[in-house]
Order: structure tokens, then sequence, then C-alpha cells
């Protein structure tokens, strides 16, 4: 039967950890919020960019001879370089969050290989990148600070080299793997393909309204300079939504941890009152023949 | 009397969303005002001041980098990158707002030489409040 005091030790060991998952809870659960209505107003920003590219693509598509030859929308049927961003936690304790992402982007990486595609690897979030690290895969670049406190200036920095190098076609294609906010309890994976566009969902039918006529050089223009901002919005939006879902995360894994710990604490009570128990005993015991021996 | 209902969007959330009664938009070929009814239009806006004609005749000023608007005969939404608007309360609010406005001014001057007219505006549109 173990110490008693080993055992006691070891309640407040766990008791401890409990009370620290707890307050990490709490901690997530007001970042959450936060994290969560900063995602929120920025979906609004989401929809009415979408709309707006359709439309201007829409319309370059339908009247335009030959449809939009900017390529940034142009399928590229024999891809040779392929950006994969990820965005990972810079901390850990949230559960399977980062190691879904990397399992992700192991995956797509060995798709791509297969098909002979090279893959340019760009990193955002410290345990991501640590972790290819160790595992010696190589990476382009990588920003370990930006996924705690994302930021549009420096999104825009880092996803630009991706943008100007698709433009300039030195990479064919750019993905961004993250895992965002599904609800309190769940989080989703996003593996989205953000160049090229596709155009597929642009439909001539509602664009044809009354609109002003604008030189067709102009829309072009306008469309060059849309994409920019929608592919730094993307990668702007990855990183916000992939923290509301990190806080979500790390709520949920605190919450089990607590009730771990309790569960713990419980069972360490009753091996300890069992410990007291033969403790009491064995003393009586040897008290009581300690008096049988002197009659 | 005829009003438009304007929105203006930036990454991190809506700054205006009311109606208002006339809005002049810095146009990337020049400075455009737009009423209700105006004919529908889409067109990319550069750094510069959007003036608001509010319904109770007051001018508000908000300072952005870049921008999008989509004008139609009722509304008018325009998604910007970065904006500033210069308003508040009192006289910190308004100095805090001003302030704000010359540190994004200042980020996009490098990209941006006529940028030095946009200063004087956001100038005078604090004035104005004060």
């Amino acid at each position: 039967m173990a110490n008693l005091k080993d055992i006691q030790r070891q309640i407040k060991s766990v008791s401890n950890t409990q009370k620290t998952t707890r307050a990490m809870k709490l901690v997530s659960t007001a970042k959450l919020r936060r994290a969560e209505e900063l995602a929120r107003r920025s979906r609004l920003y989401a929809a009415k960019m979408n709309q707006v590219i359709a439309e201007i693509a829409g319309r370059i598509k339908c009247n335009k001879v030959g449809g939009i030859d900017n390529r940034c929308f142009i399928d590229i049927e024999n891809p040779k370089m392929i950006d994969i961003v990820f965005v990972t936690a810079d901390k850990g304790l949230c559960g399977g969050f980062n190691i879904q992402t990397i399992k992700a982007v192991k995956k797509l990486i060995k798709e791509y290989k297969s098909k002979n595609v090279k893959v340019r690897l760009r990193g955002i979030g410290k345990k991501g990148v640590e972790f290819f690290k160790y595992n010696e895969v190589e990476m382009f670049d990588s920003v370990i600070d930006l996924s705690s406190k994302p930021d549009k200036e420096r999104a825009d920095e880092f996803i630009m080299t991706s943008i100007e190098d698709y433009k300039d076609g030195k990479i064919d294609g750019l993905h961004i793997i993250y895992n965002g906010f599904k609800n309190m309890m769940t989080q989703e994976l996003h593996v989205s393909t953000i160049l090229p566009v596709d155009t597929e969902q642009f439909e001539c039918g509602d664009v044809q309204n009354s609109m002003l006529e604008i030189e067709a050089q102009d829309e072009e223009h306008m469309l060059d300079s849309l994409v920019n901002r929608y592919v730094e919005y993307a990668m702007y939006y990855a990183l916000i939504d992939s923290v509301a879902a990190e806080h979500s995360a790390r709520m949920q894994a605190m919450e089990t941890a607590t009730t771990n710990a309790k569960d713990m604490v419980k069972s360490l009570n009753i091996k300890f009152n069992k410990a007291r128990q033969a403790a009491i005993t064995t003393e009586l015991i040897e008290i009581i023949s300690g008096v049988e021996s002197m009659k | 009397m005829d009003k438009l209902k304007l929105e203006i969007l930036t990454p991190n959330g809506e700054i205006f969303n009311d109606d208002v009664v006339s809005v002049t938009l810095p146009g990337e070929e020049g400075e455009f005002g737009v009423l209700p009814h105006h004919a529908s239009l889409s067109t990319l806006l550069e750094a510069g001041v959007i003036d608001i004609e509010k319904e109770d005749k007051s001018v508000e000023s908000i300072l952005i980098n870049w921008g999008v608007v989509q004008v139609d005969e009722a509304k008018v939404i325009v998604l910007v990158e970065g904006a500033v608007a210069i308003r508040g309360d009192n006289e910190s609010d308004i100095a805090n707002a001003l302030e704000d406005a010359k540190q994004l001014i200042n980020d996009i001057a490098d990209a941006n030489p006529a940028i030095a007219s946009v200063s004087a505006k956001i100038e005078s549109a604090a004035q104005r409040l004060l």
C-alpha cells in the first residue's frame, strides 16, 4: 500500500493542475468570445467582396471574347509548383487542433508529390513550423508569431509573395490550410484553393442588370486589383478564423482536463482513505497483540 | 427628402451604415459625388477621404487607403482596406482619430505621391468638428 504522504502529495498536485486547467479554460472562453466576434464582423466584408468579384469577373467572362485572361482566373493544366500555406497555433494544449492541420498538409503534399508537382511549403504558427522542421520537411519560409495575433498588414505582406509569384508564373496554385471555427464544440478543417480563383461560380445571368458601362480595360484593371485584396483577405480571414477555432479547441481540451483531474482527485481520495484505514488497523493490531503478549 | 443607404465595410467590420443625403468618393479617376437615384456603377477608389452628408446636414469624413465601390439606385456599398472615421464627441476623441488618420496616411504615403492633399483635407475635417 502506498505511503500516506505520497498520496497526499499526489492529491495536492492534481488539484493544482485542475486549478490551472480551469483557469486556462476561463481565459480561452473570454478570448474565444472576442475572436468569434471579430470573425463574425469580418464575414460581412467577405460576402460583399465575393459579390463584387463575382459580378465583375462574371461580366468579363460573359461579355468578352475568350473570357478572362487574368492568370488568377485560369485553371492551369499542368501545374509545376504549388504553394501551400498552413496556419497552426503558436501554443499547444488544445487537443488535436494542430495535428489535424499538420495531417492535412502532409496528405496534400503527398498527393502533389505523387503527381510530380513541386510543393513550396509556407508555414504560419509555431507548432506546425516546429513539426515540419523536426521532421526535416523543407519549408520555403515561415512566421511564428502571426497566428496568435492576427494582423492585417503582416498577413498581407506574407501572402503578397505568393500572389506576386503566382502572377509572375513562378507558382501555379495556392492553397491555404487551416482549422476553422464551426461552433463552440467543433472545429472544421479548411483546405481551400485560393488561386486560381474558381470561375465556375460566376454566372452570367444576374450580372446583366443596369450596370453603367465601364470600359473593358478598366474592368480588367479593377479585377486585377480586386484579386489581390481577395487573396489577402482570404489569408487574413484564415488567421482570425483559426484563432477562434484554437480558443474553442483549447477551451474544450481544458474542460476535459479539468473533469479528468476531478475524477483523479476523487479516486486518489478513496485510495488515501483506504491507506489511512489500513494504517489504523495495523496500528490497532500492533497494540492489541502487544497487550496479548503481556498477558 | 431623398436618401440613399451607405454601407462602409472594412475587414474588421462595418464602420458606417446609415441613410445619407449624399456622399463624395475618391474615385481612381477623380472625385465623384453620389446622390440618390445615381446610375449603377462599380469602380475602384484610391486613398482619400469619403465625405458623407448626413440627414441632419452634418458632414462626416472617413479616410480610406483603398477601396471598391458599388453604386446602385438606392444603395452605395464601399469596401475598404483600412479606414479611419474622423469623428468623436469631445476634443480628445477627435484628436485621437486625427492621430490614427495621420498614421494611416503615413503608411500609404510611400505608395502614393498624390497623398499630400488628403492630409490637408482631414485636418480641415477635424477643424470643422472642433
